[in-house]
């Protein structure tokens, strides 16, 4: 036991050669995406598939032997903001980007244990998903355009997790959302695709606006900060001066930089000892565009932006709109990025800046609140949904406002951790459902399917895995993911919102309810009972999915299963007995917020609550609404039952189906009074000012003035050369004339 | 020692020449000829006023004239066999195509 | 007066008269001949000017490749007889003035400036516009320009060649 452990922490390489070679990981698929982009065309059908696979599984193995190398304690990063090197971590820097004055960034890549989950995650997932497409595309002539994008996506999802400051992430963060809306309306001949990818773009574009917002008054906090902060913001001068060379060096933007920058805020105010107090969150910034405004307002301003950005990207409320219709796309693309990569970049975002978020409990309480509001809301539209994909996309939108409930209470590693095991089982659900639709003649209604699981045994045991997965009916890894998450927030309070964790806590349990029941719901319409009436094909012509696409199905649906091995409490944790393995592989990473936290008692953690308590409410509530869903459909679902549905339930079901009228609410609030406007603008400004005043204006004087020269247009050169020689000489004679004076 | 002004005055009196055949001269050939002139006006310019100041960067500047002159003649003459080649003749007042 | 004085006042008038013929003679061979002489009158001038390497490089360049180009084009063209007398225009008049004008105001404004020539030290008079000296200018602090020059002619070569010939 001792030498396996030793083994796998210990790197076999030579820290050098890891830093020089990170890029290769965002290379390879950058560079299969190059090569299928521009000849895709004339590669045929299995190098392009070849290709794109490879890249992605190149990347893999190169992302594994990273996390290999990182789970080293000798390995260090180093950075000029702080004194001491991080651990467990690499990281190298390729120099300047870009400079204007003093908002430097730098191109450095980092690989810790946060982003190192993720690399394998996007990675790994992404070689299945790739896989599972070399058949899913089989029939497709655009095959090659696909492979670049999703290849390119994979080199963009990339770049977002391994950047080391907030402008590259920004780089992948807008290239991934590039690669989303290229996917969605991947058959841009069909109108309504087409839509549903500008959708998502527009309504990203919001959120990413707040993003940049929130990036430049980073910068400024930090070009503040450090011409007002004193030695006792950083304990000796040392760390000062460190702090003010890094911020040379390194640009405004860096991740380290913040984390020094929130590691020094946070100093008691009765502190200093002599001369001028330190900087606190109450300070207010001295000068600049800000001055007036203290620290912990901007912050918790910048806090909020990000959360705006972060819910356009992640698609929580009121930005998730674009995701459901985003299922227009190829299904696995929704499975690898609307569900297992991009989607969950608000809550990396949020992870790689757990320091700063820790600061402000105002913005905490946002986030979880925004977090449980849309699991609720989501599993609650999720209910009615007849398309198998929609279920799907909503059940994303709601496990995603799991994830930032987590991160709202502080429990970044429970986030993670349901990071990572949603994108493992959320991926097969949507490989599932994409090998259902691929048997099933394209078939996305589940009301016309039903019986699916006889002619389709590899796809139901894998699909029927992850729901309980996901369910949290059987204790598999979405079960310790969610009930860490539901744990963490029943045991944690923010200072002054004392009552939001509580009701935090009754939303996420009702919305753990709702997915089991909506999931619940879909399995059994899609696999069990008789096969419905107004099925597209007979059930004899049901056939299962070549290897391609069940081999993924099968490895999904295992590391579901195994995952369990990162919820459970097994490493030792001092006082407080064992923590979950995943809490203590991320603790380096979240650190500095945890130290924030207990000097701050901004958030305070009780370990009171007993996991049993929660462990055993997750389990029932989870059988409660299993069985609702169970008992609802075998007695009231018409083509079964033959039983017409209660009123209210039907009345409910509108309701939801409809999606609560949200997309029709945002097209009577926005859109309609943009149209108006831009129909307003048409007909005045453009047509009467632009049109009939500038431009016939201009034309009707520009053909009055050029009758008229049209006399001393007499081509002769030399007439020419004499106008040019005549003005010179006035020119010149004037000149002098001026001169002599 | 002759002042530099009156290299300078020698300048501007070629200068003048070459305008003078510029704005005359019909025949486009005698036209590049006294282009030539108005250039050489201009070198002897930049070497009298290297002379005056003692610094000889006028002559590196006086040396690009002369190839920035050469290209013009070559790329010069290359027009004025092609036009003579499609009207027959070399002769300015022929070439009125800048009226369309 | 000394040598160079006079030889100064010699190569001016020549010179003058030299552009003079350019202009005025209704034969362009004569006119393409009295400019190379115009040429080395200068090229004489230059010297005075203790421009020697710009004066060899005028006789190299102007007197002899461009020169031989324009006679080159002449007798192509079968130019050799005298032009048709061309009508005396508004504009030709204008332009004549203009020129004459021109010539009249800078002479104005160069008799205003000081004429004294710089005094040269010994190894700086030594140095003065010798090849070497302008070997160290051209190929160390202006190489770039002189590079871009270098591609400038090629580019003028391949130009003159596309429009001169007829067919390629």
């Amino acid at each position: 036991m001792e030498s396996i452990q030793h083994f796998f922490m210990t790197s076999p390489f030579d820290a050098d050669s890891v830093r020089h070679a990170l890029w290769l990981i965002i290379a390879l698929p950058a560079l299969g995406a190059l090569i299928n982009g521009v000849f895709g065309r004339w590669l045929g059908r299995a190098n392009s598939n070849l290709i794109a696979t490879a890249a992605v599984g190149g990347s893999f193995v190169l992302a594994l032997l990273t996390f290999w190398h990182i789970n080293d304690w000798n390995q260090v990063f180093t950075t000029p903001f702080d004194t001491r090197p991080i651990r467990y971590a690499v990281g190298m820097d390729h120099g300047t980007w870009f400079s204007a004055g003093d908002f430097i960034v730098h191109f450095g890549l980092r690989v810790d244990h946060l982003s190192g989950t993720l690399l394998l995650v996007i990675t790994g997932v992404g070689t299945l998903i790739h896989l599972y497409s070399t058949e899913y595309m089989s029939h497709d002539a655009g095959y090659w355009r696909y492979f670049a994008y999703l290849n390119l996506f994979v080199a963009m999802m990339l770049t977002l997790v391994m950047a080391d400051n907030l402008l590259l992430l920004f780089v992948g963060w807008e290239g991934v959302g590039l690669c989303s809306y290229l996917l969605i309306g991947f058959w841009y001949s069909d109108p309504a695709k087409a839509w549903a990818g500008r959708k998502a773009f527009i309504t990203n574009r919001v959120g990413d606006f707040a993003f940049l917002i929130a990036t430049f008054l980073t910068c400024l906090v930090m070009w503040s900060f450090v011409k007002q902060a004193n030695v006792d913001n950083f304990g000796n001068v040392t760390a000062q001066q460190a702090f003010a060379t890094g911020l040379r060096e390194k640009g405004p933007v860096d991740f380290s930089g913040l984390e020094a920058l929130a590691r020094a805020l946070p100093v008691d105010p009765g502190h200093a000892p002599t001369g001028t107090p330190a900087v606190t969150l109450q300070t207010e910034i001295a000068q600049g565009p800000l001055s007036g405004i203290t620290y912990g307002t901007v912050l918790t301003a910048i806090l909020l932006l990000f959360l705006l950005g972060a819910a356009g990207k992640s698609a929580q409320l009121p930005l998730y709109v674009w995701l459901p219709d985003a299922m227009a796309g190829p299904t696995p693309v929704s499975a690898l990025i609307h569900a297992a990569t991009m989607v969950t970049a608000g809550v990396y975002l949020f992870c790689r800046m757990s320091f700063l978020l820790v600061l402000s409990p105002t913005a905490m309480a946002f986030v979880a609140v925004v977090g449980a509001l849309t699991a609720l809301f989501a599993a609650v539209i999720a209910f009615a949904q007849d398309d198998i994909k929609k279920v799907l996309a909503y059940s994303t939108v709601s496990q995603l406002g799991f994830m930032f409930m987590a991160v709202g209470v502080g429990a970044f590693w429970a986030a993670i951790l349901h990071l990572v095991t949603h994108a493992f089982f959320k991926a097969c659900l949507f490989l599932g459902a994409g090998s259902v639709m691929h048997g099933n003649a394209d078939e996305t209604d589940i009301k016309k399917l039903g019986g699916v699981k006889r002619k389709m045994k590899v796809t139901y045991v894998t699909f029927t895995i992850a729901t309980a997965a996901i369910t949290g009916a059987i204790p598999l890894s979405g079960f310790f993911s969610k009930d860490a998450i539901l744990h963490a927030v029943h045991g944690t309070t923010l200072a002054g919102h004392e009552a939001i964790t509580h009701l935090v806590w009754i939303l996420g349990l009702l919305a753990a309810a709702g997915t089991a029941f909506y999931m619940t719901r879909v399995w059994f319409l899609t696999f069990q009972g008789d096969r419905a009436a107004d099925a597209r094909i007979p059930e004899e012509k049901v056939h299962e999915s070549g290897w391609a696409m069940t081999v993924p199905l099968v490895l999904l649906a295992a590391l579901s299963v195994l995952a369990i091995g990162y919820g459970i409490p097994l490493m030792s944790a001092g006082e407080h007995g064992r923590e979950p393995v995943m809490e203590n592989f991320l603790r380096p990473i979240f650190a500095t917020a945890e130290s924030i936290t207990s000097a701050q008692a901004t958030v305070a953690v009780s370990h009171e609550g007993s996991l049993a308590f929660s462990w055993i409410l997750a389990f029932v509530i989870a059988w409660v609404a299993t069985g609702a869903a169970i008992f609802a459909y075998t007695r009231f679902f018409p083509s079964r039952a033959g039983q017409p549905a209660p009123a209210f339930a039907k009345r409910f079901q509108t309701w939801t189906r409809d999606k609560f009228y949200v997309d029709e609410l945002y097209d009577l609030v926005i859109i309609k009074p943009i149209r108006g406007l831009a129909s307003l603008l048409f007909r005045v400004v453009d047509a009467v000012v632009i049109d009939t005043l500038a431009v016939r204006g201009t034309a009707w004087v520009t053909a009055r003035v050029g009758s008229v020269l049209r006399y001393f247009q007499t081509g002769d050169t030399q007439s020419y050369a004499a106008v040019m020689a005549l003005a010179l000489l006035g020119g010149v004679a004037w000149a002098l004339v001026q001169v002599l004076k | 020692m002759v002042p530099i002004t009156h290299y300078l005055v020698l300048a501007a009196v070629l200068f003048m020449i070459g305008m003078f055949g510029v704005m005359v001269r019909r025949n486009a050939l005698v036209v590049f000829m006294c282009v030539e002139l108005m250039l050489n006006a201009a070198n002897l310019t930049f070497l009298a006023f290297a002379r005056q100041r003692g610094d000889d960067l006028g002559h590196v500047n006086a040396f690009f004239v002369i190839a920035v002159a050469a290209a013009e003649a070559a790329i010069g003459l290359a027009v004025v066999i092609a036009i003579f080649r499609s009207r027959g003749s070399v002769q300015i007042q022929d070439i009125r195509t800048m009226k369309h | 007066m000394s040598v160079p004085d006079v030889l100064f006042y010699i190569f001016a008038v020549c010179l003058v008269g030299a552009a003079g013929m350019v202009v005025a003679s209704r034969n362009p061979i004569n006119a393409a001949m009295s400019l190379v002489a115009a040429f080395f009158f200068l090229a004489g001038i230059y010297v005075l000017l203790w421009a020697h390497t710009i004066a060899v490089l005028q006789v190299l360049v102007y007197a002899g490749a461009v020169m031989v180009l324009f006679l080159f084009v002449i007798m192509l063209l079968s130019l050799s007889e005298r032009g048709p007398r061309s009508p005396i225009t508004v504009g030709r008049i204008l332009g004549g003035a203009a020129a004459l004008g021109l010539g009249v105001v800078i002479c104005i404004v160069v008799l205003k400036l000081d004429g004294s020539a710089a005094t040269l030290t010994g190894a700086q008079a030594m140095r003065f516009g010798t090849i070497a000296r302008m070997g160290e200018l051209i190929y160390g602090t202006y190489l770039f320009p002189f590079e871009a020059v270098s591609l400038l002619l090629l580019a003028a070569i391949v130009g003159a060649v596309v429009v001169a010939k007829s067919r390629i």
